[in-house]
């Protein structure tokens, strides 16, 4: 397995403060990668640097080989990058159809395009049924699937997807994860950000643990879901905490210290 | 009831104006959520323009447009690239106010100079020449000028509806983060659309040279109407501005000519309040997005 994205000492933020502060991470070419952590630690932010919605002040981001930190999402995109954000991104007063043509934005070949179009209608039948309506009228549900299509038009590489069974009752969750179950054996790389942490993880081949702006913790999916801690923290079993710090990765191979007074927002 | 169906006419075919006007400013907002308080200069400077091609070539104002649409969509792209670009994304809505602001200036100001301040008006030799249809006066001038501005609408309708620019500045109204992740190049976006807005100035700015008596100090009077308008259509939407200039027009027309000029002008302030009273995001805006 080849290392695909690596993010190195990255550190970005908004406006006066950093909200990253040196995020390492490193996904593997064709598998699932799951971000989990509090609200407020800064995973949307993560993939935000790594489509090119934000510009890191510090450190490196490294595609297949090229720095990308410094290009504009268009050129990430090329490279096939497609970044689906944690708010909803249709476009709410288009149709459903055209929200799919913007999907093939950068595609000049119409040929290329029409069998995109096609592919991602088959997988998300929905955009043919609902094609002409506005976007804004679908359920939360039925634009996620939208959106997954729009991202299957790009062809992409890397999928980076922000939280998408939020606000998802739990059949609509269900098909949410097995389509990116789909895209994923489709040879695809997936970096999952996932509140439902139980699922992201089963759903998973690695995952990473985030908090105040740093990465805690990394290791597969299935060990992190027998992990006490984590358990306790983002399983919902027992109390849910959001205080804690998890010890970084490098110093143990499993969460133990603790810093008290680091309150993530 | 005749002083009423004239006061209709007037005002359904001024309004055709207005909303060319209009509709390039609402467009500006929805890409950029900048207030362009150029416009009104804009459209007096597309007047001028108007008015010198026909003073020095004998260029009817209506075969004019091209040419001044042509110059003005240089200069909008222009102005973007000059003085918005370099704005801060997070505070760029509030500081356009005063550079689109500095802007009119500049413009009034180059105006002032190369025309001086005396009021010109471009004298065809048809701007009198009206029909009289079942008793009712339609000025020939605002029928074409009505014309024009439907179609040069239905232009700009196409454009945003039919082209791959236009889906990519729908896109950026509705959801500038998403267009930008699916390629879209914002700044370009920006840049054109703006040269859209002044082009669509030009066009009108013709046409009102043929109807009104203008000087460089006419845009204020044009902006604050032009920003009732827009507001009152809900910023960000074409077919909002559209309405919105209809209804403002006719109902002052209405007013002069079944109750009294002088408060004509009051009228849509007063259609305004009531509106904005009832829905604060205009007719036809959505909270915070434009609709486009
Ligand atoms: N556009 C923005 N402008 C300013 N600050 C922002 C912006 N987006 C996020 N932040 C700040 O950055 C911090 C991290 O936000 P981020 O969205 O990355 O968190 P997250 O881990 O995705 O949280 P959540 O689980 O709630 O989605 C927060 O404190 C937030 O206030
Ligand atoms: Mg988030």
């Amino acid at each position: 397995m080849s290392t695909i994205l690596e993010l190195d000492g990255v550190i970005a933020g908004y406006g006066a403060g950093d909200i990253l502060k040196g995020v390492d991470l490193s996904v593997e070419a064709g598998t699932i990668t799951c971000l989990i952590g509090p609200n407020g630690a800064g995973k949307s932010t993560v993939l935000k640097t790594v489509s090119g919605l934000l510009r890191p002040r510090k450190g490196t981001v490294t595609f297949d080989g090229h720095a990308i930190g410094r290009l504009s999402p268009k050129a990430r995109l090329l490279l096939g990058i497609v970044h689906v954000p944690q708010e909803r991104s249709l476009f709410p007063a288009m149709s459903v159809w055209d929200n799919l043509l913007m999907g093939g934005y950068l595609i000049k070949d119409s040929k290329v395009l029409r069998d995109r179009l096609d592919e991602a209608v088959a997988s998300f039948p929905i955009c043919r049924a609902r094609a002409g309506e506005h976007a804004g009228s679908l359920s939360g549900g039925e634009q996620k699937q939208v959106e997954l299509a729009r991202t299957l038009v790009l062809d992409p590489r890397l999928i980076l997807l922000d939280e998408p069974s939020i606000g998802l009752d739990p059949k609509s969750r269900q098909l949410v994860f097995e389509s990116i179950r789909a895209l994923s054996s489709s040879g695809r790389t997936i970096l999952l950000v996932e509140q439902n942490a139980r699922s992201g993880l089963a759903a998973s081949d690695f995952a990473a643990v985030m908090e105040s702006g740093r990465v805690q913790l990394t290791s597969t999916g299935a060990s992190l879901l027998e992990n006490p801690e984590v358990a306790r923290l983002y399983l919902g079993a027992g109390t849910a905490g959001h205080a804690t710090v998890l010890a970084p990765s490098t110093d143990s191979p499993g969460p133990s210290a603790r810093t008290p007074g680091e309150e993530p927002r | 009831m005749h002083a009423l169906v004239q006061g209709v006419i007037l005002g359904v075919l001024t309004g055709g104006v207005y909303a060319l006007m209009a509709s390039g400013q609402t467009l500006i907002f929805g890409i950029m959520k900048v207030v362009n308080l150029a416009q009104g200069a804009m459209v007096i400077l597309g007047a001028y323009l108007a008015y010198q091609l026909f003073v020095s070539f004998g260029i009817d104002p209506f075969l004019a447009i091209p040419i001044t649409t042509l110059i003005m969509f240089a200069v909008g792209v222009a102005v973007q690239l000059l003085f918005l670009r370099p704005l801060r994304r997070e505070d760029r809505s509030e500081l356009s106010l005063l550079v689109t602001f500095a802007v009119a200036l500049l413009l009034e100001g180059f105006m002032s100079i190369t025309w001086n301040t005396s009021y010109r008006s471009i004298n065809t030799g048809y701007e009198n020449a009206s029909w009289t249809v079942f008793g009712y006066q339609i000025t020939q001038v605002r029928l074409w000028a009505f014309l024009l501005s439907l179609a040069a609408l239905g232009l700009l309708f196409l454009l945003l509806n039919r082209t791959r620019f236009g889906r990519a500045v729908r896109a950026t109204v509705q959801n500038p983060d998403s267009a930008r992740l699916l390629g879209v190049e914002s700044d370009r976006v920006a840049a054109l659309g703006f040269g859209l807005g002044a082009a669509t100035a030009a066009a009108a700015g013709s046409v009102y040279g043929l109807l009104y008596p203008f000087n460089s100090g006419s845009h204020y009077d044009l902006i604050s109407r032009l920003l009732s308008i827009v507001v009152l259509g809900g910023l960000g939407s074409v077919g909002g501005a559209v309405v919105a200039a209809v209804i403002v027009s006719t109902s002052s027309a209405i007013v002069a000519s079944t109750v009294s000029p002088s408060w004509s002008e009051m009228t849509f302030f007063v259609i305004l309040m009531l509106v904005l009273l009832v829905r604060p995001q205009g007719l036809f805006g959505t909270v915070g997005r434009g609709a486009l």
